[in-house]
Order: C-alpha cells, then structure tokens, then sequence
C-alpha cells in the first residue's frame, strides 16, 4: 500500500487511513491528517526528508518514517 | 456545598486563561490586553513558563488574564505540553479558569477548531477568539461569528490582535460571561483506554467540525456590497464553498518562497547565509556597544576608587562590585542582538524551516531539527538554550540536545577569547584575529558534533529508551516580523540572564575579592626612595602573593603545571566557574591592574601578562604554547555554575550535569594538556 512517504514532488493523493500502530500516529491525526483529506506533497528538504505536505491550509514538516503511517 | 463555592468565586478576581494552538495569535491577544505589563511566571518544579496580569484599566474588566503556552491538543505528546495541559484544568497558583478564550487562527479553521472542541466537551466556560482574518479575506472568504457561535453553543468573536479591532467585543463578552460563571466540578478532559477509542474519537472530531466548516463560511463579497451581513444572503452563499479544496490551499506566497528557501543547492545556500550574518552581526554589532558598557564600568570603578580613597573600602567597591557588575552588564548587548535576530527569524517563519532542513544531518548525530533552535541560542548563552531544548518531544534527544550544548561557544567565553587571542597575533595583525576566532568556533562546533555522536552511541547502550524520534513542525506562513513581539521577546530574555547569571557572578567576584585582599590586607613594604605609586603597586604585589587565593592556588599548582599555568591562571580558572567571562577580571584583580585612564584594560592586562613570569625563574608565564592551550581549555571545559543548575532542572536530576562537569572538563584538561605539550613538541613555546 503506499503512504504520503511515497509521494512524488507536487502529487497530491487522499488519505485512506492512518495506522493507528505507529507511535506518532495521534498527534498526525490531531493536526488534521484524517481519512478523506486531501494532500499535497510541496516539498522536500535537501536530503529528501523531512517532507512538507500540504493540509488542511497549511504546511507540515514531517519525517519519512513517520509519514509512512499515513496511508493513501 | 455548592453556594459556598459560588461565593468563593465571586470573591476572588476572575480568571481568563487564554489557549491557542502555536502561532494562532495568542500572545498578540495577551500583549495588547496587558499592555505588556506583565508578569512571567515558572509552573511549580519546572521551566514552562506562563504569564499573568490583570486586564487593562482601560478595558474596564476586573480580571486576571493569564496566557500559557501554545497547545495543539489536551492530550499532551511532551513534557512541555503535559504541565500546561494539567495547569489549565487545576493551575496550582491560580485554580481552574473562570473562562477559557481560545485563539483561532480563522484561515486554518478545521484544525484549530479541534482544540475549541476538546475544551468544550472538557466543560470549559469557552470565548472562541477568531484570528488572522486578513489571511482569510485575502482568499475572498469570511466567516460568519454568530453561525460558529449558535453551532458551538459559546460566544465567538473577531479580533484583530495588533490594531485592536473586536477588543471592545472581546470584552463585552467576557464580562457577560463572567457574570454567569458557574463552577462545575466535572471539569475534566475525556480519558481513552485505548488506540482504537482515541482514534475513532479524533476522527470524529475533525468530521464534525467539516460539517461546522460548512456553515460558517461565506463568499466576502457578499458582506462587502451593503457593508452589513445579511444572513439570508450568507446562507444562500455557503453552499457554494462546500469544497474542501478551496480552503485546503495554503498560502500561495509562502509555497513560492518554499521553493528557494528550501531548494537543495538555494536553500543550503541561504541557510549558510543566515548563520553567517547572525553570528557576524552578534560580534560586530555587539562590539562597540560591549566597549562603551566597559568604558563606563572602568570609569565607574576609577571614580569610586578616588572617592572613597586607597583603602579596603574602595577597593571593595572599585574592583569588587563596580567590576563585578561590569562582568554580567558587558554580555547584554550580544545577547540582545542573539534574541533580537532568533527573534525576528522565528517570527517571519525562517526558523522553522532551518529546523526542516537541518533535521537530517542533526539525527544522524542522535538529535533533532528541534535542536536547531537551542543550540543556536547556546551561542549567546546556555541558560537559556537548554530551557528551550523543552521544545523536543523525544527525551533521549532532549538529553542530548542540553547536554552538548556546554560545547556551544557561548557569549561569555568571547571576551577571554578576545584576550588570548590579542596576546598571541601580532599587534599591527588584527585581521588574523578574526580568523583565530572562526577557527575556535569552527573547532568548537566540530568537537561538538563528534561528542554527540560519541555520546549517542555509547548512550544508546546505557539507555534502552524507544525509539519514537519525532519530526512534526507546521512550517507557518511567511509574514513580516512583529518589531514590537520581538524586542518585547528580546527584553524578557535578557532579563532573564540577568537575573539568573547576575546574582551568581557577583557573589563569586566579592569572594574573589574578599580571597585576594585578606588576610594580608595591609602589607608592610619599605617605602624609601619610592613613589606613593610605586608603594601602592609593591603593596598590592605584597597583598596578592599573602592572599587566601594565592595559598589555595598554591595547592592546585601542581595540576596546573602540566598545562603551562601558575596559581594565578589556576585561581582565575576556578573563579571562572561561577562565569567564564569573570576570567578576565579575575586576571587583573590578581593581577592587580587597574586602569589609569591611558590605557585601557586589555591592554593593561596584555602588558602584564607579557611580563608575567613563572616564580623567580624569569621563564615566561603566558607562551604562545601555553596561551593556545588555554583557549583550548576555554573551549571544552563547562565553568558556568549557573548552567549546571539549569541543567539540573531541565533533566530532573544531577546525573546529567554532574557527567557534563566531570566529561567536559577532564576533556578540557586533556586537550590543554596535548595543545600545550604537542606545540612544545614541534618547537613552538
């Protein structure tokens, strides 16, 4: 399955759901990264990671590897 | 039980607390309702700091308000956020608030909501206060207060914190509600078993504040047309904004700016440029104003000692309290300008990427982007730096993050640095002194890097924390600096190095004093022949060399020895240990300089110190081998008494600071050691 982790610079996707196993999934489903929202990855830092998705109106850096619990 | 409760209240100034998610207005709300008449405040056994005042005169509500750090949920996911989350639901000081007013930022409505939504179910008294609406206007959108307000059952108002506008409804607001408070014991935020609950229950949340979303929105040309709302109209009209995606777009500026500032090749680029420009600005910037705070001390101290006379009393004075106050007063100005451009950086929304970019590199090393900010500060001065390392969720990485920032070439070690420096270049040279100095803090940030990835490994076996790193920054929408919020910011922060080093240092520089002038106050010398000058220089030689601190320098000699140094460095570096920046005093004091207007006194110092030999051997004390040892010293060691106790109070416990001592400064020792021994070696003394 992919997650926000797998988008590509500008690609936008809906989310699915979020894994409720990782341990940063509470706070990513409090700043809004709830199932039907719309992202947009907008950009990326120099090594690739963190990512800086579009939400809800504004923008969150967020690692990789905590991305990948925000499923699309 | 319950009208005894009533009275209590009633009895008591009410209290609003204000809430808000960061960067949703809060503390522009709070200044302009205070008038920035407050005060700041610590939670009992922590460093979160709140701030309370009573409103206004002016505004004609009798009440306390009280602004406690930014929040995003009322279920904390850091120390940090846990103590304002508990105080706002019993403040140990103040009690439960008469009235929660929460600030909403109106352009990113759905997830501020999410908090007003949580304290209501909490049964908090809630004034939503609507925020940033220009932000809202620009994207052709309004938003309708009495819809919000008849939907979430709570008054909701518009407020624009910097002009004022909606203070006066604000207000009105709040004293109707406050007539109206009624304590209710069930306060209290929902508690979920487990995962699964929380998560339904977030989900929950956010749909229910879509359908809110639905409603309250409207098309701004319509309230533009007759100047008053038409709620017809605007029912009519928002159904046409029922498209998330119209709101979900963030601003258009700051995706652009994005593009540069975080570009691979442009962003690193700017990055580098920024750091460069600050720490360039803290030096130069700070330099003629550091003289003028010197100038003034040394006049000062001259003009007291003339007064009062060459006795025990003017000497007290003039070099033990005028200097010692000098010592502290003369970092006020980096440390403006330090907090005056983090200021301004952290307020045009700058800081937040350079946490983004730098994330990466700084995990590598076992810490986080959210490193980036204290370790900056650690430049100006550790106190606090480690006080903003409270920012970082994950406490291994906050551990880490206080306990190299000790390496962070602070403020204090400048002027030592300046001293060393001055005596080792060529005097017609200046410009390599510039140099030296990059070279230190180059080297110092280099050590630094390879200590914390040393200490993240060898702690990575010790402690067997979880691995839950974390990396979740909203990066804000760029907008130009606040000048007032910064240097208001500025201020309290130098205040607060003032208040916490000060004290400290002055006690630490009459001791110093109090060991140099006793028990030998009054030294017999023969006086034939000589100058009253001259007398006055043999009897402060005679004084200094009979002091309390020469025999205590006398038994630390020995550890001395192996790095160059004689009791007297060796008494001025113990004395450093209540501040590093006391080195230089305590050289002269030991020294016995004082300026006699012609020269000033690094320069009295410089002379002195060329002078300056080991016992009668006529062998010369500060070498160019021993002086570089000696900045090396200065880069390592932790000789700040006030660091350590804030390192005590930030980790909870003495296990961390005492390790930071003990490591930091047998490291400093040891790299002395080698400096000093290894140019010796090569042929350079």
């Amino acid at each position: 399955m992919r997650t926000a982790a797998d988008l590509k610079k500008g690609e936008k996707a809906i989310i699915l759901d979020v894994d409720n196993s990782h341990y940063s999934s509470h706070r990513i489903l409090e700043i809004g990264f709830t199932p039907g929202q719309e992202i947009e990855l907008v950009n990326k830092s120099i090594f690739d990671d963190p990512i800086a998705i579009a939400i809800r109106g504004t923008i969150i850096a967020i690692r990789k590897n905590e991305a990948v619990c925000i499923l699309i | 039980m319950h009208s005894h409760l009533t009275t209590l209240t009633k009895n008591k100034i009410p209290l609003i607390t204000l809430v808000g998610q960061p960067n949703s207005g809060k503390t522009t709300l709070f200044n302009y309702l205070s008038g920035k008449r407050y005060k700041t405040v610590n939670y009992p056994g922590s460093t979160v700091e709140y701030s309370i005042s009573k409103i206004l005169g002016k505004f004609a509500v009798n009440a306390n308000i009280l602004d406690s750090p930014g929040i995003i949920s009322l279920i904390p996911s850091s120390p940090d956020e846990k103590i304002s989350v508990d105080s706002l639901f019993a403040h140990p000081k103040h009690g439960i608030p008469d009235i929660v007013a929460v600030t909403v930022d109106a352009s990113q409505l759905s997830r501020h909501l999410f908090l007003v939504k949580q304290l209501i179910d909490a049964k908090f008294k809630v004034i939503v206060v609507l925020t940033m609406l220009d932000i809202l206007y620009k994207k052709g959108i309004d938003i309708s207060e009495s819809k919000l307000s008849e939907i979430l059952n709570c008054k909701v108002v518009k407020v624009n914190g910097i002009n004022g506008k909606g203070i006066h409804e604000l207000l009105q607001a709040i004293s109707e509600d406050i007539d109206d408070v009624k304590y209710d014991s069930s306060i209290s935020a929902k508690v979920f078993s487990n995962a699964d609950d929380l998560k339904a229950n977030l989900i929950e949340s956010y749909d229910e504040i879509a359908r809110i979303e639905k409603e309250v929105f409207f098309e701004r040309k319509i309230s533009a047309a007759n100047g008053k709302l038409d709620l017809q109209k605007v029912n009519e009209s928002i159904v046409v904004l029922n498209s998330p995606r119209f709101l979900n777009k963030p601003d258009a500026a700051t995706l652009k700016i994005d593009k540069i500032v975080l570009h691979k090749f442009w962003g690193i680029l700017i990055f580098f440029a920024v750091m460069t420009l600050t720490f360039t600005s803290i030096f130069y910037l700070a330099a003629p104003l550091m003289d003028l705070v010197n100038e003034f001390f040394s006049v000062l101290s001259d003009t007291a000692s003339n007064l009062i006379g060459n006795n025990w009393f003017g000497d007290l004075v003039s070099n033990g309290i005028i200097s010692g106050l000098g010592s502290v007063l003369v970092f006020l100005p980096q440390i403006l300008i330090l907090f005056l451009i983090l200021g301004l950086l952290e307020d045009s929304g700058y800081l937040a990427r350079g946490a983004m970019l730098i994330d990466k590199p700084l995990s590598k090393i076992g810490l986080n982007g959210k490193s980036f900010v204290p370790m900056l500060s650690g430049f100006a001065c550790a106190i606090p730096a480690m006080m903003a390392a409270r920012t970082i969720a994950n406490k291994r990485e906050r551990m880490l993050t206080i306990f190299i920032i000790p390496l962070m070439s602070c403020s204090a070690r400048l002027p030592v640095y300046a001293l060393l420096i001055a005596f080792l270049i060529p005097q017609d040279k200046p410009y390599i002194g510039g140099l030296v100095l990059a070279a230190i803090y180059v080297f110092s940030i280099l050590s630094s890097i390879v200590i914390a990835s040393l200490v993240n490994k060898f702690q990575g076996k010790l402690i067997k924390e979880k691995d839950d790193s974390s990396f979740i920054l909203e990066l804000p929408t760029y907008k130009k600096p606040k000048l007032s919020i910064v240097i208001n910011n500025t201020v309290k922060n130098a205040k607060q190095y003032v208040m916490k080093a000060g004290p400290v240092i002055i006690y630490l520089s009459l001791v110093l004093w109090l060991l140099t002038f006793f028990p030998n106050y009054d030294p017999v010398v023969d006086e034939a022949g000589k100058t009253p000058e001259e007398i006055t220089q043999l009897k402060d030689a005679e004084r200094i060399s009979g002091s309390y601190a020469s025999s205590l320098g006398k038994i630390i000699e020995p550890v001395m020895k192996p790095i160059g140094m004689d009791w007297r460095v060796g008494v001025s570096l113990i004395a450093t240990f209540a501040a590093r920046e006391v080195f230089v005093s305590s050289l002269a004091l030991i020294f016995r300089i004082t300026g006699d207007g012609e020269e000033d006194m690094q320069n009295s110092i410089l002379t002195s110190m060329r002078e300056a030999t080991v016992g009668d051997t006529g062998q010369k004390l500060f070498t160019t081998a021993s002086t570089a040892g000696l900045i090396v010293f200065f880069v390592f060691a932790l000789q700040c008494l006030s660091t350590v106790a804030i390192a005590k109070k930030e980790t909870g416990g003495w296990r961390i600071p005492i390790l930071q001592l003990v490591i930091f400064t047998a490291l400093a020792y040891i790299m002395a050691f080698i400096t000093y021994n290894g140019l010796r070696a090569v042929g350079i003394s």
